[in-house]
């Protein structure tokens, strides 16, 4: 039966696996290098350490709320309650850090609280059998209100040596993003994560087949919910100080760079790394846009249709084959 | 038989919104025998699949595994005991890879990760026990129907099963794959495994299997050894009848008039057709499964893109642009799934059955609730359709959700009837109503297409049957033509060959 040596076959499958995950999103990366290179040439800063790490540094919050987005779309899911999240995470570590609390004490608050709220959400969603979009576009009113309640204007403080640290002349945001990313692989590699993609696109069949759907989806929001108040932390750790309505924007851009990044709406469709390059495209074109002087209002008008034009051209493709 | 079984139902019984699917059946499944399943569709057989893989629980009565009984049956738990379902409507998930799916629920595991290389050594060996020779690392949605089935029949060997079961798995498998499955079988049977096998061809059941249970309307009317029995006898027992009670007397009511005359029709799988449908007659159109007969119908609708060098309905020319259009000219069509095309499951019977009247009335015309409530209560009592017409549609069984589908066009006096298998999943007593209506029908003159799946509805109830194969009607079958042997033969595009049932 076996006439191939087993360990020969032994590596031969988890890279040809990861290198097919990159077919569908090849198109995407080589618009993602040319938008680097033209921001490259209209920035040359952007090759010298400190251009490279403010750069980085303006990409990272949505890199990881995109990816807070990309896990519940993966499972069949969404969320609303991402901006408020952020905000959350952000007045929190502004209030604990400088606190009796101090950094470490903030920290595990801040994720304490990701992981709680999002646990919660997916129980809600996931066992009382609620709509994902409904549950957490309420969930956004209570979270972004408890964020006003702990810190109702501006203020707090975060103390200055992490400022430096995380949003300061370093690529510590590079490399806590790479270091993601490797957490990222790890968790698709147990078999609770992989089972993310059978429970969003076939949840019956992967009930069927013995997989623990319902855990595989409250983990992911659980997972979400870390990645958002993550976001807030980098946030408050920029600005130096809590803003409770700092994370409004990045709801709708969360769904803007999980959809660019090929994500589809009906769970199991697409990849993390397509999220990632989504976010970075995103984050690219606001900068690039900039650079040449658009106008805010012509920058929005311009985001809109780009989005529209990247989930439109795959699906032309698929109804002319 | 003096073991106890390894899997077994007692007297398990089972309902869906009210209607009992399953009544008090009772299943064993031996070790090293193959065990046929059999029944009409919407007999009960995925139910009790589903109640024996622990995908649903009981009603009544239990599930026993090796002779004890298990209270709460999940699918972890069946996994456990080694039973593994080959699921008719597939299991997979199109992004992972073959492997990926083969594992799924019960990855080999190292630190907690899934280990791959013990992943590819494992599912590498099932799929050499169907043939599979595919990248392991390919993903599932780049694979045609048959290579999923083998797929999905690979991730059931994959985990060891002591019990096998298999729904319907060769309906979609080409011959050669059909023939490496068989051939399988018969080795896990020599290994000591119980095997249930569910299908609706005869002859690979009479190859294949040593016992037979067998369902008719949720209740079991047999459960003994194959020996001595034969197709025609299974038949018997399926249907409960002969099959000529189930069908009104025939009398000829066509005419030489076409209601419908289409010349080069082509339309999704269907390809250059030239059909003409008389009025007064039920025309059949029959075939294995997915030929094209349903884009048949829908291009004739207007309900698909269809072209045609000429084509005449009800007198005017040209197909239908739309499915207003095609209500125009008098043409009328009932889906083959009901559940979702057929009906709006949670709306009122009166309001489906109201449904085409809507698009009818000027938009913004008040209704007459009194009018609906009257024309709603002729069809329920000209159809037979007993209770409450204010449940929802869902509240009904099969045969008579069918029959409100069917009753919604009545009220506008279709000239030509399209049914895309109306009798599907529908008991017997009400296929035998539909089929006096459909020939009252053509008696008063009007046209009937009856697309079909069920060969024998085809030979007693229609004047004509036009067989399709890949998108082409390869026989016109006249009535003294017909037969169950000669739609087969030319659906299989085999001349001479002999056909169990």
């Amino acid at each position: 039966m076996s006439v191939v040596d087993p360990s020969r076959q032994a590596g031969a499958l988890y890279w040809p696996v990861q290198l097919r995950r990159n077919v569908g999103v090849r198109g995407l990366f080589a618009v993602v290098m040319a938008f680097l290179v033209a921001y490259g040439f209209l920035f040359p800063g952007l090759l010298t350490a400190s251009g490279f790490a403010k750069f980085t540094q303006s990409w990272f919050p949505l890199a990881l709320v995109a990816m807070a987005q990309a896990i519940l779309m993966l499972t069949g899911g969404i969320s609303l309650a991402i901006g408020a999240m952020v905000s959350l995470g952000a007045v929190i570590a502004a209030t604990t850090m400088t606190g009796p609390l101090g950094v470490a004490g903030g920290a595990a608050a801040v994720t304490l609280t990701g992981v709680g709220i999002g646990a919660a959400t997916g129980f809600i969603v996931v066992k009382l059998r609620l709509p994902a979009i409904v549950v957490t576009l309420a969930g956004s009113f209570i979270i972004g209100g408890a964020a006003l309640l702990i810190l109702p204007r501006p203020g707090g403080a975060i103390p200055e040596w992490l400022s430096d640290l995380l949003a300061g002349n370093t690529p510590a945001a590079f490399v806590l993003l790479v270091l993601i990313v490797l957490l990222w692989k790890l968790y698709l590699a147990t078999p609770l994560g992989l089972s993310l993609y059978a429970a969003g696109e076939n949840p019956v069949g992967a009930y069927r087949s013995g997989v623990p759907v319902d855990g595989a989806r409250i983990a992911a929001y659980a997972i979400s919910g870390l990645l958002c108040t993550g976001a807030g932390l980098f946030v408050a750790a920029q600005t130096g100080s809590g803003d409770p309505v700092i994370g409004t924007a990045f709801t709708l851009n969360s769904i803007a760079a999980a959809v660019l990044g090929g994500i589809g709406f009906l769970g199991g469709q697409g990849t993390m790394r397509g999220a990632l390059a989504g976010s970075l495209l995103l984050s690219l074109m606001i900068s690039v846009m900039f650079f040449l002087g658009f106008t805010p209002v012509a920058q929005y008008v311009a985001q809109g249709l780009i989005i529209i034009g990247a989930v439109a051209i795959p699906q032309f493709r698929k109804v002319q084959q | 038989m003096a073991r106890a079984p390894l899997l077994a139902a007692r007297e398990v019984s089972k309902s869906f919104f009210g209607n009992p699917v399953l009544r008090d059946v009772s299943i064993a499944l031996q070790p090293g025998r193959v065990h046929a399943l059999l029944g009409e569709n919407g007999a009960g057989k995925s139910t009790l699949i589903n109640l024996l893989s622990g995908a649903l629980r009981p009603d009544g009565g239990a599930i026993e595994v090796d002779g004890r009984p298990v209270s709460r049956m999940t699918p972890a738990c069946a996994q456990q005991a080694g039973i593994a379902v080959v699921q008719q409507e597939l299991s997979l998930t199109a992004s992972l890879s073959i492997a990926e799916n083969i594992g799924l629920g019960a990855y080999p595991r190292r630190f907690g990760l899934l280990d791959y290389p013990e992943l590819a050594v494992r599912a590498r060996a099932a799929c050499d026990l169907v043939g599979l020779h595919e990248p392991l690392s390919m993903p599932v949605g780049h694979l045609s129907l048959g290579r999923r089935q083998m797929v999905e029949i690979a991730k059931a060997l994959y985990r060891r099963p002591r019990v096998l079961i298999l729904d319907e798995p060769t309906s979609s498998l080409s011959a050669t794959e059909t023939k490496v499955l068989t051939e399988l079988l018969e080795t896990l049977r020599g290994e000591g495994i119980a095997i249930l096998y569910i299908s609706h061809r005869l002859n690979e059941v009479m190859a294949l299997c040593q016992h037979v249970t067998i369902l008719k309307d949720g209740t079991c009317t047999a459960d003994r050894s194959l020996e001595g029995t034969d197709a025609a006898g299974l038949v018997r027992l399926m249907v409960g009848r002969d099959p000529g009670d189930l069908f009104p007397h025939w009398q000829p009511s066509a005419s030489a008039a076409n209601a419908i005359s289409v010349r080069n029709f082509s339309a999704g799988l269907m390809r250059d057709v030239d059909l003409d449908i008389r009025t007064g007659e039920v025309l059949g159109i029959g075939g294995l499964v997915g030929q094209g007969q349903e884009d048949l119908l829908l291009g004739l609708y207007g309900a698909m893109a269809a072209r045609t060098a000429s084509a005449t309905v009800n007198g005017a020319s040209g197909l239908p642009s739309g499915v207003p259009k095609a209500n125009a000219l008098g043409l009328a069509y009932v889906p083959a799934d009901r559940k979702r095309e057929g009906l709006h499951l949670i709306h009122s019977i009166i309001t489906n059955m109201m449904l085409p009247a809507f698009a009818r009335l000027p938009a913004l015309k008040l209704r007459s609730r009194h009018a609906e409530r009257e024309t709603a209560r002729g069809l329920a009592a000209q159809l037979g359709i007993k209770g409450d017409l204010d449940r929802p549609a869902q509240a009904l069984s099969g045969g008579n959700q069918q029959k409100v589908a069917l009753a919604k066009w009545m009220p506008h006096d279709p000239l030509v009837l399209l049914l895309n298998d109306p009798t599907r999943g529908v008991d017997v007593e009400t296929k035998r109503e539909i089929y006096m209506m459909l020939r009252n029908f053509a008696a008063t003159g009007k046209a009937v297409v009856l697309l079909s799946s069920d060969t024998p509805e085809l030979v007693h109830l229609c004047d004509r049957v036009a067989v399709v194969r890949e998108g082409r009607i390869v026989a016109m079958l006249e009535r003294g033509a017909l037969s169950e042997e000669a739609i087969v033969s030319a659906a299989m595009g085999a001349e001479q060959r002999k056909v169990a049932a």
